[in-house]
């Protein structure tokens, strides 16, 4: 590892800031001589001015607490300081605390910045190998005095707040056979959990889910995403070996219930996504397997100090379109039949929205959002769907499925405020014509693994693709829906301001009335499509938004449907950060 | 089970049953490129800092150490460099990572090559950033056995398992094929990510019959005497799996496509290509 260490302290004289203190000149002080460790009552009560986790609380929920920026003077928003990043794509979620922003390059250069003024504080550059593609991480973590970072080499890292030293660097994997991480991890109950991607061809048996010590970063638990062995659900892979058992990646990091003590993560689908591919079609006539292919797109139960899975429920079997039910776990407790329950909600890309009791793991509901024509129904007592066998992609037949592989809802996440109770969806409308291609152009260089995705309006669409939903989910009704041409491409932001924020893929940072869904204010266009998780924090008695810019593939790829929305070739990342004026 | 979707609708939600319908009587025209997914816009760092290069006189070319033919193709390259009066200036790609996306070789493109070879044409099986030559080879996949008994693929008996290399032309076509089988009458099929895994299954005893690349068969058993035994079966029932193996360029390189694939033709038509596998006792035609 390059282990160079920048440290360029804006104010290096410890007695000089004293000095600016007793002036009270604090403004000029530099946030890292102040940054004080992260506890786990922290981390259970975030205070509101810091974004100490991907989804700022255990619950998952995405929604800060700051008011300063609301409704009325929303408007005046201006834009307060920008930092360019190095050039590859990334997805970021932004950590502040105590004043002090972390960000993560495509490149693995870690840095600190001022998160009032935007100023480098420290960097970090992790060496990726030179065959692993640079690109960034969804999320990291935060825990004392460290910040724990994921790599696309499949480390785990630890860093020094302070001064960005580096304490300790796990390999959790080898990423010669296409391990990598693409998000960052979570620390609950002093356990850093980290979901592994990647596995692909390279290697059979499927993705995990790890546990890790969080002062040395060795493993404590693993929990495969496969089932596996001669049980119902090690039979569930239509009878062949564990050594032609692929996918079932970890996408996204996890959520927290410190009450169970149970961590909530979803699995993706299974590799390749063609069923006839991956050997779960034909199906096998042995009556003691079935072809569900568990634990693909469940929600997984893991007690967080042992690893042991306590329940699964999977939300699509067999799933050959790519529309995994990866993505965020929200905990929020809500009525249902007149009863209080402790649900974890998710949305699949097919978009429908499900609650699960999250103490059972009993499905109690799902709503449906954009179009779409893969599920028939759902079984109101247990949850399972009836697949179209329509869209079932079949060897040499083009198939039409709505929505699309990159989904009506993919790894931008939904985000829930407490204040109006509802969840705020960023969504896109669109179709595939679907037909199955072979993996092997080169023996080397693959195909990826799949289909030929011709994506194509909804039938009879009106030309909007973008869409932000926000649903009720004490009925599930919809307050409202705001629809636009351009595709929906960042995570939501409710706040106590009343205020949801969402990016676009036309350059935009747009600012919804939480309750009426009108726009209150939209940004200039900015250096690049929204593709990433936006923050709010505040320092110094000031609210700050911040979202980072970049063309990061993801729903990016909707520029197919779009392509008057024009980006730069170069795919600037800019991290932007707003504030009222003053 | 009720027939239709029961899911309580939102306000605004196209119906899934009218979606249904509307794509049964009005199939929707696709308003851009066929674009597989994995062919997203591909990205190289510094990739605008590229441009015209400015030494003409040089036929740069890429193999990758990972495949098999690598050294054979090496060999072709320098041969279309001489007929094109190029002077050949190999770069080999040398990495431990097993797969590789297909967008990966942009970058390695942009920086070290003209040319890739090793690619096989599969129709509509590349993006429209690629362009691919006439192949200067034919190779088969093989169905590979150890048993002496299992002479052609029918002689292996119904449910017995072959081990596919995943996802490739012809494990496609083999499942294709037991699809139209009644369930008893079909052999198993377990998808192996690589030709090394489905190959050590079959030594090891977990399937009957391995179905790889030749050339792959060929690389393993020049490198480990654990595999020499291992023997080459008919394909019947089903027909020979033959693809052309070709270079790529970048999809603006249109003058220098057509001045390699004259090349190609001619070393095809003089037998200096199937020379050349000859010399490597290569598994592959190069007929004109």
């Amino acid at each position: 590892m390059n282990n160079y260490l920048a440290q360029k302290s804006l104010l290096a004289a410890t007695s000089l800031a004293a000095g600016l203190l007793a002036t009270g000149l604090v403004a000029q002080e530099n946030p890292i001589d102040n940054i004080t460790p992260v506890t786990d009552e922290m981390l259970l009560n975030p205070p509101d001015g810091d974004w100490l986790m991907w989804r700022r609380t255990y619950d998952g929920w995405g929604y800060s607490p700051l008011d300063q920026i609301n409704k009325s003077n929303v408007g005046d928003l201006k834009l307060a300081w920008a930092w360019a990043m190095t050039p590859g794509r990334t997805q970021q979620t932004p950590l502040v605390h105590d004043g002090v922003m972390f960000v993560q390059n495509a490149d693995h250069v870690i840095q600190a910045l001022n998160a009032a003024t935007g100023d480098l504080i420290w960097e970090y550059e992790y060496e990726l190998p030179d065959d692993v593609r640079a690109r960034g991480e969804r999320n990291k973590a935060i825990y004392e005095d460290k910040l724990i970072v994921a790599t696309r080499d499949a480390h785990l890292i630890a860093l020094d707040t302070k001064t960005g030293q580096l304490i300790w660097d796990k390999q959790v994997a080898n990423h010669n056979f296409g391990y990598s991480f693409s998000a960052g991890p979570i620390v609950a109950d002093g356990v850093v959990v980290q979901g592994m991607t990647g596995c692909g061809r390279g290697q059979p048996g499927g993705c995990f889910f790890t546990g890790h010590d969080v002062n040395t970063g060795a493993e404590i638990w693993r929990v495969n995403t496969i089932a596996r062995g001669d049980t119902p659900e090690g039979n569930s892979w239509n009878g062949i070996p564990l050594e032609s058992r692929h996918g079932a990646s970890a996408w996204l990091a996890a959520s927290y219930d410190p009450e169970q003590k149970l961590v909530f993560a979803g699995v993706g689908q299974p590799y390749p996504w063609i069923s006839e591919m991956n050997g779960l079609l034909p199906k096998s006539s042995d009556p003691n397997v079935t072809n569900d292919a568990l634990y693909t797109n469940s929600t997984l139960a893991i007690d967080v100090n042992s690893g042991e899975l306590k329940w699964y429920f999977q939300h699509l079997p067999s799933d050959s379109l790519d529309l995994d039910y990866a993505f965020e776990r929200l905990l929020i407790d809500l009525p249902v039949n007149g009863q209080e329950r402790k649900t974890v909600v998710t949305v699949g890309k097919i978009g429908i929205i499900e609650a699960i009791d999250r103490v059972t793991g009993e499905w109690l509901w799902g709503v449906e959002t954009v179009p779409q024509n893969v599920v028939l129904s759902i079984d109101p007592e247990t949850g399972q769907k009836e697949i179209n066998p329509e869209v079932v992609p079949r060897i040499g037949e083009t198939t039409f499925n709505c929505p699309a592989d990159p989904g009506g809802k993919s790894w931008q996440a939904t985000a829930y405020s407490p204040r109006t109770g509802g969840l705020y969806l960023p969504l896109v409308e669109f179709c595939s014509n679907t037909t199955p291609n072979p993996l092997d152009p080169g023996e080397v260089y693959t195909g990826g693994g799949r289909a030929t995705f011709a994506r194509v309006p909804v039938p009879d669409s009106d030309g909007n693709v973008g869409r932000v939903d926000a649903v009720n989910l004490s009925d599930q009704s919809t307050m409202w829906s705001y629809r636009q041409r351009a595709p929906v491409t960042s995570s939501t932001l409710p706040t106590a301001g009343g205020v949801v924020f969402v990016g676009t893929l036309d350059r935009k940072f747009i600012a919804f009335d939480d309750e009426t869904g009108e726009i209150l204010w939209s940004s200039g266009k900015l250096s690049s499509s929204l593709e990433s998780f936006p923050v709010s924090y505040m320092v110094d008695g000031k609210q700050y938004v911040a979202i980072t810019a970049n063309f990061a593939s993801g729903l990016g790829r909707l520029r197919q449907i779009t392509p008057e929305v024009k980006l730069p070739a170069n795919d600037p990342i800019t991290v932007y950060v707003f504030a009222l004026p003053g | 089970m009720p027939a239709f979707l029961e899911l309580p609708r939102l306000a605004g939600s196209a119906p899934a049953l009218a979606l249904l319908l509307m794509a049964s009587v009005s199939p929707p025209v696709a308003v851009s490129a066929q674009e597989p997914e994995f062919y997203e816009r591909p990205f190289a760092a510094n990739q605008w800092t590229y441009g015209r290069r400015v030494d003409e006189s040089q036929l740069r070319y890429c193999v990758d150490g990972r495949d098999p033919d690598w050294e054979v193709a090496g060999a072709i390259a320098d041969a279309i460099a001489l007929g094109l009066l190029l002077e050949p200036r190999q770069y080999l790609v040398e990495s431990n990572i097993i797969f590789d996306d297909i967008t990966k070789v942009y970058a390695v493109m942009l920086e070290h090559c003209d040319i890739h070879l090793g690619f096989k044409l599969i129709p509509q099986g590349y993006p429209d950033w690629v362009t691919v030559t006439r192949p200067y080879y034919d190779a088969e996949y093989v169905f590979v056995a150890a048993n002496p008994d299992i002479q052609a693929l029918e002689d292996l008996r119904p449910s017995r398992p072959i081990g596919a290399t995943m996802g490739t032309s012809a494990h496609l076509r083999l499942v294709s094929y037991l699809s139209a089988l009644s369930a008893e009458d079909r052999w198993l099929t377990y998808p192996m990510g690589t030709s090394d895994l489905a190959l050590r299954s079959l030594l090891e005893g977990k399937v009957d019959v391995a179905l790889v690349w030749a050339p792959n068969l060929w690389a393993k058993q020049r490198e480990d005497p654990d595999y020499a035994a291992l023997r080459v079966i008919e394909p019947a029932p089903l027909p020979p799996i033959v693809l052309g193996v070709g270079a790529i360029l970048l999809s603006n390189e249109t003058f220098l496509r057509a001045a390699v694939d004259e090349a190609i033709a001619a070393l095809r038509a003089d037998g200096t290509i199937a020379d050349i596998l000859d010399e490597y006792e290569f598994p592959a035609r190069a007929a004109p």
